[in-house]
């Protein structure tokens, strides 16, 4: 693996800072470091409003960046662009296209030399991948949520991005309909290889999808706060993982982190004006010690993690 | 199968937006009978049983108020005239088919129309004996009720004199043996010769009322007499519209007309071959007038006067190309405007300004322009291109035309202006963000995200600027003397016929339908493209 797939991704003290009337701008992300490896899968997981969506919207180039740089493919981000495809909590779909149409819009634009007989074989080839052979003329309205959001994955893994954002995808789904979009999508990146951020709260989830996890501190000033590898071979199956041993570990030390960034959530505190933004208190506590070295953000780099797969550490 | 037309139905009922006529589709399938009872009762029998309600009340009402151009038309009179006017137009229309028809068809219309004349001189003469004979009777009539009171008012007269000349006499001669100085007396006089007054006066008041009762029979219509003068008239009226076809079907027909003049030609061509010297030029003159002659009768067409039915027509078409010229300004401005607050900014002093100018003003700003711009109809080369177009030709699209078209494009543009930029300006930040994802450009992002996200909006203000063009174009015609429903509102106001005011409510019921129908026209189409499915039906 050249030195250039190894850091596919990265995210160098990014900060996102909001202008505040009253005193100095409030920085809600601040400091956030990640190193991702080209056809890594990384969960994103914190308490919400910690600034997942934030981070992940940076990304993707829709929500301006402050200070530090993303890096995808060794091109700094400089705005959206099709290379970096978003997947919505809201399936984001155009009400007056079909699934067809959806998928089509993204297609054409990818593929704008590819005859009419490829793009077309392209739309169905995506949209039978994620299970919508039946469904390529139906309307947005005439689909359930799930199918929606089903449109949507394809609509982005079609346009053949570098790197894939799930906001929090299956936010709006029932659990069924969410597992079966979570192997839906595992099936996918199986055959795909896209290197894929996925911001999630449901721990469960984090676990099962990920090949790294990325612990997000509290805002304001959110950073990453620990970063743990998930060491199950691919293909995946529910059963396998949710069975082993392992599994719980990292369940358990996922939500131990969770409960203790709880009680320093913004709200049981003053209001942040009150209090010097450069305190320690919005710092995540130290949890898994022995596991990556704490210290400043900057030093959690994904990449430059040194511990192995978690199992013996959480012990 | 059965249950697919179903299906089939409602979707339609659905997209024409008649949605009232829902519940008898399922009622029709048998589905929840009772549910489907309530949903007809309320949004169907309410509605016929109000329009009953109204019906009555008109009826009631118009009986009531007499004006100075006859009683108002109730709903019975109303409909005649409607009937009539309709009528009137299949005349013009049968005529102008007449001038059109040649061969066999021609002479076996010719002699339908014989012998329809033929039976009607019969019942001219019937009905016309029936009228003197009604006149007769009702003189009669008329006599026999003016007769008692005649003689009332002149017993009555002959009292009130008597009264006056005894009474004269006997104040005469109480003031002549009134005291000098006895101030007394001469008051109770006074006030003796007053009370006499007064007691005159009440009988000059129950005269008045008689003569009231006197003028009332007169005044009074003979039933009889009506109908029998209705019924001459019907028969004078299709003995006149016949006479008119039989001329059309014989002499004036187009065909027959051609058929004299190339008799002529030959007879004129021959003249001229065998025509000596000089008078040849007399002879080659008359063949190359008579082949003028033909080719006028050739292009022109019957001469058909303006019906309500062709009026409405007229007005419809000036109501679209109007709300199309409105259309065409409206969407492309409102799309600026919603896609740069600079230009919002720009533009909104003027909308602001011209919004609330009336149509009266504009009207004829644009008729000094339009006129100015087109000069004389027929030396105008774009005029002229309108006239022979195929559809549009027939309408005669002449300035007045064009300035209440402007007119109407002018005051119904702002509602398509306002929505087509709220559209514009308020889509899903969602679809936005797709947008810049898929670094759509310009024109892409225009036609695939904005257009479509803002058109249900669009139509929404398409529909209320169609509404608003009917209402403004009514009153554009009326001004700009322009063919149409506005010019025969006028032209019925003006004329002073005793069916003047009968028209007038028949021309509001046909703009109120016509205006229901464009509104409903365009609810289908504000359904077919508002992709959430969701458009109020009324």
């Amino acid at each position: 693996m050249s030195n250039n797939d190894s850091r596919y991704v990265e995210i160098v003290n990014l900060v996102k800072a909001y202008p505040n009337p009253l005193g100095d701008a409030i920085k809600v992300v601040d400091g956030y470091n990640l190193t991702i490896k080209k056809g890594d899968l990384v969960t994103v997981i914190g308490h919400s409003g910690c600034g997942k969506s934030t981070v992940l919207m940076m990304l993707a180039g829709l929500n301006p960046i402050t200070s530090g740089d993303v890096v995808v493919d060794g091109r700094v981000v400089d705005g959206p662009g099709p290379d970096r495809a978003v997947v919505f909590q809201a399936p984001c779909l155009l009400p007056w296209l079909t699934s067809y149409g959806n998928v089509m819009l993204g297609v054409k634009r990818c593929y704008p030399h590819a005859s009419k007989k490829d793009r077309d074989d392209i739309v169905k080839y995506y949209l039978n991948l994620v299970g919508l052979a039946d469904s390529m003329h139906k309307y947005p309205r005439e689909m359930s949520g799930g199918m929606q959001q089903r449109v949507g994955i394809a609509r982005a893994i079609a346009l053949k991005p570098k790197m894939l954002l799930l906001d929090e995808p299956f936010g709006r789904l029932d659990s069924l309909t969410r597992m079966d979009l979570q192997d839906t999508i595992l099936d996918i990146l199986d055959k795909e290889k896209i290197t894929t951020m996925l911001i999630t709260h449901d721990v469960d989830e984090a676990v099962y999808m990920a090949d790294r996890i990325c612990m997000m501190t509290n805002g304001p000033e959110a950073r990453v706060g620990q970063v743990l590898n998930v060491p199950f071979e691919r293909p995946r199956t529910r059963a396998d993982v949710t069975s082993d041993d392992l599994f719980f570990d990292l369940r358990a030390s996922l939500i131990s982190f969770l409960e203790k960034n709880e009680k320093t959530r913004p709200g049981d505190q003053p209001a942040p004006a009150a209090q010097p933004l450069d305190q320690g208190v919005y710092e995540a506590p130290s949890l898994l010690d022995t596991h990556a070295p704490r210290g400043g953000g900057a030093d959690l780099v994904l990449a430059g993690s040194t511990s192995g797969p978690g199992q013996g550490t959480l012990n | 199968m059965l249950d697919g037309l179903k299906t089939f139905l409602l979707k339609a009922v659905d997209l024409s937006a008649l949605t009232f006529l829902e519940p008898v589709v399922r009622l029709a399938w048998g589905e929840e009978p009772p549910v489907q009872m309530r949903r007809i009762g309320r949004n169907i029998v309410i509605p016929l049983i109000a329009i009953g309600a109204f019906l009555v009340a008109w009826t009631l009402i118009s009986d009531k108020i007499q004006t100075k151009a006859g009683k108002l038309p109730g709903p019975v009179a109303t409909y005649t005239q409607a009937s009539k006017i309709w009528l009137t137009h299949q005349q013009e229309e049968e005529k102008k088919a007449a001038y059109d028809l040649t061969g066999p068809g021609r002479e076996a219309r010719l002699a339908e129309v014989e012998t329809r004349l033929d039976d009607l001189v019969a019942l001219d003469e019937t009905a016309r004996q029936g009228v003197i004979d009604a006149k007769a009777a009702a003189a009669d009539a008329l006599a026999q009720a003016q007769a008692p009171i005649d003689a009332k008012i002149d017993a009555l007269k002959g009292q009130i004199k008597t009264a006056k000349a005894t009474r004269k006499t006997e104040l005469k001669t109480a003031a002549a043996a009134l005291d000098a100085g006895n101030k007394d007396a001469y008051a109770t006089f006074l006030a003796s010769m007053q009370d006499g007054a007064q007691a005159i006066e009440a009988d000059e008041d129950k005269l008045d009322v008689l003569k009231a009762q006197y003028k009332a029979v007169t005044d009074a219509t003979h039933d009889p007499l009506v109908e029998a003068q209705k019924e001459a008239t019907r028969v004078a009226e299709e003995i006149q519209h016949l006479t008119a076809m039989k001329d059309l079907l014989g002499g004036r027909n187009r065909g027959e007309k051609l058929a004299g003049l190339e008799t002529k030609l030959e007879a004129a061509t021959a003249a001229f071959y065998t025509a000596p010297g000089e008078k040849a030029y007399n002879a080659a003159n008359k063949i190359s007038m008579t082949k003028r002659s033909v080719t006028r009768t050739t292009q022109a067409n019957y001469p058909t006067p303006y019906t309500l039915p062709y009026q409405v027509l007229r007005s419809i078409m000036c109501v679209f190309v109007g709300f199309l010229i409105g259309t065409a300004v409206a969407v492309p401005v409102g799309v600026l405007c919603g896609l740069s607050p600079t230009i919002m900014a720009a533009m909104t002093p003027f909308i602001a300004l011209f919004k609330p100018v009336s149509p009266i003003v504009w009207l004829p700003i644009m008729l000094i322009i339009v006129t100015g711009l087109v000069g004389d109809p027929d030396n105008n080369a774009f005029i002229q291109f309108l006239w022979k177009l195929p559809f549009i030709g027939s309408y005669e699209v002449n300035p007045a035309f064009l300035a209440s078209a402007a007119v109407v494009a002018l005051c119904s543009l702002w509602a398509t202006l306002a929505n087509t930029a709220l559209g514009v300006a308020s889509i899903d930040q969602d679809h936005i963000n797709v947008a810049r994802v898929l670094k759509l450009g310009f024109w892409n992002r225009l036609f695939k995200i904005v257009l479509p996200s803002a058109l249900p909006l669009m139509f929404a203000g398409m529909r209320i600027s169609l509404g608003v063009g009917w209402m403004v174009l009514v009153a554009a015609e009326l001004l700009a003397s322009s063919e149409g429903i506005g010019k025969y509102v006028i032209d019925q106001f003006n004329n002073g016929s005793s069916e003047s005011f009968a028209s007038l409510i028949v021309v509001v019921f046909v703009v109120g339908i016509i205006g229901l129908l464009l509104d409903r026209i365009m609810i289908v189409f504000q359904r077919a493209v508002s992709f959430d499915g969701s458009v109020a039906s009324i």
